[in-house]
């Protein structure tokens, strides 16, 4: 086990695996930055340059670039509140109001760092997880899985704001978020449901143009609106003195950064259940920790912890993604998917043999995801000044180039004009939400998980009838779902009585 | 005289390699029904690496995803907005012509008009099961007291239909529950022993069975190698109608990767673009590459595939009525 652990290091640290890997992290990088090329998309075209190379060097390559387009993703989304991928829109809600704070600097430096304890937690989680890992799998079916969406809806209420109104908005927006889930040819009876006659919804909401509608386009016209730049009017030389403090942050938050990670592996490793649902989990994990009504209030107000939280799970997950497509030959994403092809090429076959015969390669894998975000964020410290300057340019040179980010962004998802008007009709959504203070975060919830949760509760109940709620693992999902519910009110009465 | 000639000489020969040659640099485009990622998303993009070798001029060949509607947004666009210039090629979800034939919402293609170029590989579809169950033939399927439970992403996909066909006219005593996301979700709640079995293409399952964890019992009728020694679905059924049904669900299968153009294609430009294919997929190199990726390509002919549809779209009308009592259209 060690041995293979040390074998795997020694395996990417050779001259051909490491120059193949920086080859990869540079593509990433430019991937990750511009918007339309996708993360899948460059995956797939860079397959066919691996049929000559080693298994350690093929792999440092794909997932040395599949790895970086997770942590430059999260620099959009705070600089200019555009998500670089649907997995980072979490990082936007306190990373861009950070940054129109004037301090984009502190909110780039804790996403960064963040991102690298992520992806440390996670490689090392996976690594120390790696023989119980199959019947950890395995111990999730159906019916945990539906529970496990249910316990992500019940951050609902930790990411809505406090009191019987807030939470009545709270559940309604995830509500709404369930209802547009529902979209698309249903997986029971074939029919396409609120397809509006149209061919472009019958494969559902993508969440990209969503996404980005929802919390790029109210940003922008707030910027149309102030007429100054996103950072306002602020001196200049203050931003540059923000990341080495959003290291610290990371820091004086450490524990939280731990369990987010943590919560960002565990998710990564169910298959199925997406990269977005982890940054969420996270983001409604790291408002509980507020301690006091004003300290919650200041989440999506440019809380730095609201930015620690998702940034650690964005990164933590990839190394828990890699379990099922190595384990079990079951990719949970397409960019997966795409990997899995590569093990074809290289004539590995993925299943249990990776966890034993060869192991080795497998950790050369987890040390490919830390190797290559340890290089991407010292490569990113350096150019970070410049990159936080961007939010002192004045807003009406910068919104062109955004508008750019975003159509280009949306319309790359499907190739369609309809993404197009998704975009823009979920950008009117998420100003009208802004307007009328009602919270984004529980719609995108229920929109990442009302799938997810009604397959698998069909799933569950047609395979096992009502018995599923009796399995043990459902049981105590039920409870933790019910804590997480509770917890707010946990919260705000133990504050009565310490005033009391 | 003699600078005449040689000019009338210059001017001809582009002329006449143009003549011969009108893909010489000029950009070709695969235009896929679905993300990248997928098989045929993967089949497309290594068509594209080793065509161009067979193309008299060596286009460029690119892939561009067009995805939505299972395919039907990418046919639509090929059949009636792409020019018929013999530059758009579409590679499309092999059951459109089930879409048609049951009269879906959208469709604004007919398949049998298309300029087809042929099909680049046959998929057939099985039915595995785990090998712990011990089923190991048709009789001992028969032989099953307990439902078997048949995992299913929905209506549509070849993981539903075929399994329930199976049920409704061969009396198999399956349980099929649908709600799963993708063949891959099905194959881990095989493995953690959530369900029975699942029906798929072969060369999706393949490696599941070569791990030993499932083990084929049926095959629809479409032939790949591999799947020669299995038993026939249609071969099973006794009456006629319960056999048009089936046929009528594989029929595509036959054109598992279906490749047309523009139906007012030039006769040129199709005649270079069949020939093209054929060779490419009998090349050397494209084989080698195919092989280590566990894709099995196989040129159908143009003339198969144009058979296949018009067989499949003038079936009399109650049995596209029966058809689609069971079968609807989907991934």
């Amino acid at each position: 086990m060690l041995e293979a652990l040390l074998e795997g290091l020694v395996l990417v640290l050779q001259w051909k695996a490491l120059a193949f890997m920086l080859l990869g992290i540079l593509l990433g990088f430019w991937v990750g930055l511009l918007p339309g090329l996708g993360g899948a998309t460059t995956l797939a075209q860079m397959l066919p340059f691996v049929y000559t190379m080693q298994p350690v060097e093929a792999f440092a390559f794909l997932l040395g670039m599949h790895s970086v387009t997770a942590t430059t993703g999260d620099i959009t989304s705070v600089l200019f509140g555009v998500p670089g991928e649907a997995a980072s829109a979490a990082t936007i809600l306190d990373g861009y109001a950070m940054a129109k704070k004037g301090e984009a600097g502190r909110a780039l430096g804790a996403a960064l760092a963040s991102s690298l304890v992520g992806a440390l937690v996670g490689a090392f989680a996976l690594a120390a997880a790696i023989p119980i890992v199959r019947p950890l799998v395995l111990t999730f079916g159906s019916p945990e899985l539906f529970m496990l969406a249910v316990v992500g809806l019940a951050f609902i209420a930790a990411l809505s704001s406090q009191g019987g109104r807030g939470m009545l908005r709270g559940f309604l927006a995830g509500a709404l978020g369930l209802f547009l889930a529902t979209i698309g040819q249903d997986p029971q009876a074939g029919v396409a449901r609120y397809a509006l006659g149209t061919l472009y919804l019958w494969q559902g909401l993508d969440l990209v143009p969503v996404l980005v509608g929802l919390f790029a386009i109210p940003e922008i016209i707030d910027l149309v609106v102030r007429g100054t730049s996103i950072a306002g009017a602020l001196p200049a030389g203050k931003l540059s003195r923000g990341a080495l403090e959003g290291v610290k942050d990371t820091f004086r938050h450490f524990w939280l950064t731990i369990r987010c990670s943590l919560i960002g592996t565990f998710i990564g490793i169910m298959p199925g259940m997406g990269g977005a649902v982890a940054q969420w989990m996270a983001y409604g994990h790291a408002t509980q920790s507020a301690r006091t009504a004003e300290e919650r209030k200041g989440f999506g107000q440019g809380d730095v912890r609201g930015v620690l939280g998702p940034g650690a799970a964005n990164n933590s997950k990839e190394g828990g993604s890699l379990i099922p497509t190595i384990a079990f030959g079951v990719p949970g994403s397409t960019a997966m998917a795409i990997l899995l092809g590569g093990f074809f090429l290289l004539g590995l076959v993925p299943g249990p043999d990776m966890l034993s015969k060869h192991l080795a390669v497998t950790f050369s894998m987890v040390w490919t995801i830390v190797i290559a975000n340890v290089i991407t964020v010292i490569a990113c410290f350096a150019l970070l000044n410049k990159l936080a300057q961007l939010t002192t340019v004045r807003g009406s040179l910068l919104i062109p180039v955004i508008l750019v980010l975003v159509f280009i962004g949306s319309y790359t998802s499907n190739n369609h004009y309809g993404d197009l008007v998704v975009t823009l009709l979920s950008g009117g959504v998420g100003y009208l939400m802004v307007l009328a203070g009602w919270p984004r975060a529980p719609f995108v919830l229920g929109l990442v998980l009302g799938k997810i949760a009604e397959n698998y509760l069909y799933i569950s109940t047609a395979r096992y009838g009502a018995q599923w709620l009796t399995r043990p693992v459902v049981l105590v999902l039920i409870a933790i779902a019910v804590a997480v519910i509770l917890y707010p009110l946990f919260q705000a009465r133990r504050r009565a009585a310490a005033h009391a | 005289m003699k600078w005449k000639l040689g000019l009338i000489g210059l001017l001809a020969l582009p002329l006449s390699a143009w003549a011969q040659q009108p893909y010489a640099g000029k950009t070709l485009t695969i235009i896929v029904g679905y993300k990248a990622g997928g098989g045929y998303d993967a089949t497309a993009r290594l068509l594209a690496r080793h065509l161009p070798k067979h193309i008299p001029g060596k286009p460029t060949v690119i892939v561009q995803n067009m995805p939505g509607a299972n395919s039907m947004i990418a046919a639509n666009h090929v059949y009636n907005v792409a020019k018929p210039d013999g530059l758009t090629i579409g590679t499309f979800n092999r059951n459109l012509p089930v879409a048609q034939l049951t009269n879906v919402q959208g469709v604004k293609y007919d398949m049998t008009k298309f300029a087809w170029i042929g099909s680049a590989a046959s998929e057939c579809t099985i039915l595995a099961l785990r090998t712990d169950l011990q089923i190991n033939s048709v009789e001992d399927l028969r032989r099953a007291k307990q439902p078997l439970v048949i995992g299913a992403t929905g209506p549509g996909a070849n993981t539903y239909d075929f399994p329930l066909l199976l049920k409704e006219f061969l009396g198999f005593n399956l349980k099929i529950v649908t709600g799963y996301q993708s063949s891959a979700d099905i194959m881990l709640a095989i493995e953690r022993k959530e369900v029975d079995g699942r029906a798929g293409s072969f060369t999706s399952i393949r490696p599941f069975i070569d791990r030993k964890l499932v083990r084929p019992v049926l095959r629809a009728r479409a032939d790949e190698p591999g799947v020669e020694q299995l038993p026939i679905d249609e071969d099973l059924a006794t009456n006629p109608r319960a056999k048009a049904i089936m046929a009528l669900r594989s029929a595509p299968e036959i054109v598992g990767r279906p490749y047309v153009m523009h139906p007012d294609t030039s006769p040129e430009h199709l005649k270079i673009m069949r020939e093209a294919f054929a060779k490419a997929i009998d090349d050397k190199e494209l084989i080698a590459e195919a092989t280590k990726a566990k894709m099995e390509l196989n040129y159908v002919g143009a003339d198969v595939a144009v058979k296949v549809m018009k067989e499949m779209l003038s079936q009399p009308k109650d049995v596209v009525e029966e058809f689609s009592k069971y079968v609807k259209f989907g991934e």
